[in-house]
């Protein structure tokens, strides 16, 4: 497993903050970062939809050489924050990579402030990123297989 | 009258004060003195569920403790206690809705499972395919959702009276709307998103004028405006109990009484026969004849409580409050900037659907619940409102008896936080 640098920069973050309204500050500073161009209109598509959210959540994988880099977007700030400490948490990572992170991890993201909800919206969101590379890597072996 | 009631009064420039204490009020319902994430809750949600006083928590208690039993069964002193407070229940709700007769009263889980119950039972004995059901364009799921599977089932229409932008009936569209094929208006007494209070009473003249039945969902309107069937002459009337500080599990369907008795059952069991044989059952009248198997009866019981409860300290009473209440809370919503409320009827009840120019409705409910504040948000169970309206989702505050102006300052100072952070 790769040393994954930015979910540590993240978790390391929010384990300084010891108030959860400022996490959440901390949160909604990440998703005013995540800006509209980020994530184009044209993209913002049913199919890359990720279902069962309450707010809009857009996820697409850009996978290059065998690694998932992901991209992401959500109407609603708080969820984008959420969004693109995952995307950047877990991007460069190969579907077995991908595979390996559990429940733990998400939960380093120091989730106190976060309603039950969302953390489970959390999981779906590494369990989404998950078969997305699953899908690639599928893509991958059938081109070196034919 | 409190200092609060008094600033209520005084700056609506009345100097009437009516009899209710609000602060006095609040002090009946433990929940209110909870702390949510180390502040105080101010809970404007009463529009989903409200809140239960004491009296209510103490009578379903007090069941439990001396004299629970199961209903109409058992020959001893228990069951016969149980059976009676059950039926003394039932004869509270009667009396409160104006009914002309207990039995005129059917227990429900909720307002959902007795208009299933209607279309169920009333619908497919008397509707057949081609005939309408003409509802109104501000209608929760459970007055849309049962009349479109009678749709699919047996193939009727459901037809939709417009709202004006304001969020009223347009009443002009809603009589050209009931013509021959029309055989039944359903339709909610006081919207779940708009708050507007719907003219029920010139609804059913209208209808019974062209001798079509007037179903009335009075899930929110019953808890703001005190309701009386046998004025309005309704032919159903529904509601709930969690919504009217009684607990949840409990609803009431109040149907006039050769309605019900030309009805069959909903559902077959115990309680609702009067003798069983394979050779052929035979069921009791109403209202047994709609209460298949153990009801739910320390919540009947304690929906009896909640209506004790309201009975004190005064529908009319409650009414105005929250009539005060829904002015100030206009007034100060109207100085934020940026703030859009969905629904200003002229005649309207305690509910404000709002949203926040550059904000999501998600993120605002949210620096509003870590301020202690509970709304809902989303599409409130009224997506073809919502679709009405060319919203997703609203955030909404409504309001109950035991709300007051602190509450609204609270929710007033939350929302321009929220603009702080998000915008």
């Amino acid at each position: 497993m790769p040393a994954l640098e930015k979910f540590q920069e993240f978790a390391n973050a929010l384990d300084i903050i010891d108030d959860d309204d400022m996490r959440f500050e901390y949160i909604i500073d990440i998703g005013k970062k995540l800006k509209d161009e980020d994530f184009p209109q044209a993209l913002r598509t049913p199919q890359n939809i990720m279902h069962g959210c309450m707010s809009q959540v857009w996820l697409l994988n850009q996978p290059k050489d065998g690694k998932n880099y992901f991209i992401g977007f959500s109407d609603a700030i708080i969820v984008k924050g959420l969004v693109s400490m995952m995307i950047k948490s877990f991007s460069g990572l190969t579907a077995d990579e991908l595979d390996a992170l559990t429940v733990e991890h998400v939960q380093r993201l120091n989730l106190g402030a976060l309603t039950t909800q969302r953390q489970i919206g959390m999981m779906a969101m590494l369990e989404h990123f998950k078969k997305l590379g699953h899908i690639a890597q599928n893509i991958r072996d059938n081109k070196e297989t034919h | 009258m409190t200092d609060q009631g008094n600033i209520v009064k005084l700056r609506m420039g009345d100097n009437s004060l009516h009899a209710f204490d609000v602060e006095k009020v609040r002090l009946d319902f433990p929940i209110l003195s909870e702390m949510v994430y180390n502040k105080p809750l101010v809970f404007l949600d009463s529009g989903a569920s409200a809140q239960k006083p004491k009296v209510v928590i103490d009578a379903m208690d007090d069941v439990y403790r001396h004299y629970y039993a199961n209903v109409h069964r058992g020959a001893h002193y228990l069951s016969q206690k149980s059976t009676d407070a059950f039926e003394d229940a039932r004869v509270k709700v009667a009396d409160f809705i104006n009914a002309a007769s207990p039995d005129e009263v059917v227990f429900t889980k909720n307002t959902t499972e007795a208009i299933n119950l209607v279309a169920q039972s009333w619908g497919r004995k008397f509707l057949k395919a081609g005939d309408e059901v003409l509802v109104s364009e501000m209608e929760h799921h459970a007055n849309i959702v049962p009349w479109q599977l009678l749709e699919q089932q047996i193939g009727i229409k459901v037809k939709v009276a417009p709202i004006n932008d304001a969020g009223e009936l347009l009443m002009d569209e809603f009589s050209k709307l009931l013509t021959a094929s029309v055989k039944l208006v359903a339709i909610t007494g006081c919207s779940n998103v708009l708050g507007t209070i719907v003219p029920v009473d010139q609804i059913t003249q209208l209808a019974h004028a062209k001798n079509i039945p007037v179903l009335i969902d009075g899930s929110q309107s019953v808890v703001h405006q005190s309701v009386d069937v046998n004025a309005l002459d309704c032919d159903f009337f529904i509601f709930t109990g969690h919504k009217l500080y009684g607990p949840t599990g409990v609803g009431v369907l109040y149907g006039k009484i050769d309605v019900l008795k030309s009805m069959p059952p909903y559902q077959g069991g115990g309680d609702m026969i009067e003798t069983v044989s394979f050779d052929g059952t035979t069921f009791k009248e109403p209202p047994h004849r709609f209460e298949a198997g153990t009801p739910a009866i320390a919540e009947v019981i304690g929906l009896g409580a909640a209506i004790d409860y309201v009975n004190e300290l005064g529908m009319d009473n409650i009414a105005a409050h929250e009539q005060d209440l829904l002015a100030y809370t206009t007034e100060k919503l109207k100085q934020i900037d940026g703030l859009r409320v969905f629904g200003n009827a002229k005649n309207k009840a305690g509910i404000f659907s709002f949203l926040v120019d550059g904000t999501h409705p998600f993120d605002v409910a949210t620096i509003l619940d870590r301020q202690g504040i509970a709304v809902r948000v989303g599409q409130h169970c009224a997506e073809p409102l919502m679709k009405r309206l060319g919203v997703d989702g609203t955030v909404r505050a409504s309001m109950g008896l035991y709300n007051n102006t602190a509450d609204v300052d609270a929710l007033v100072s939350a929302i321009n936080k929220a603009k702080e952070m998000l915008i």
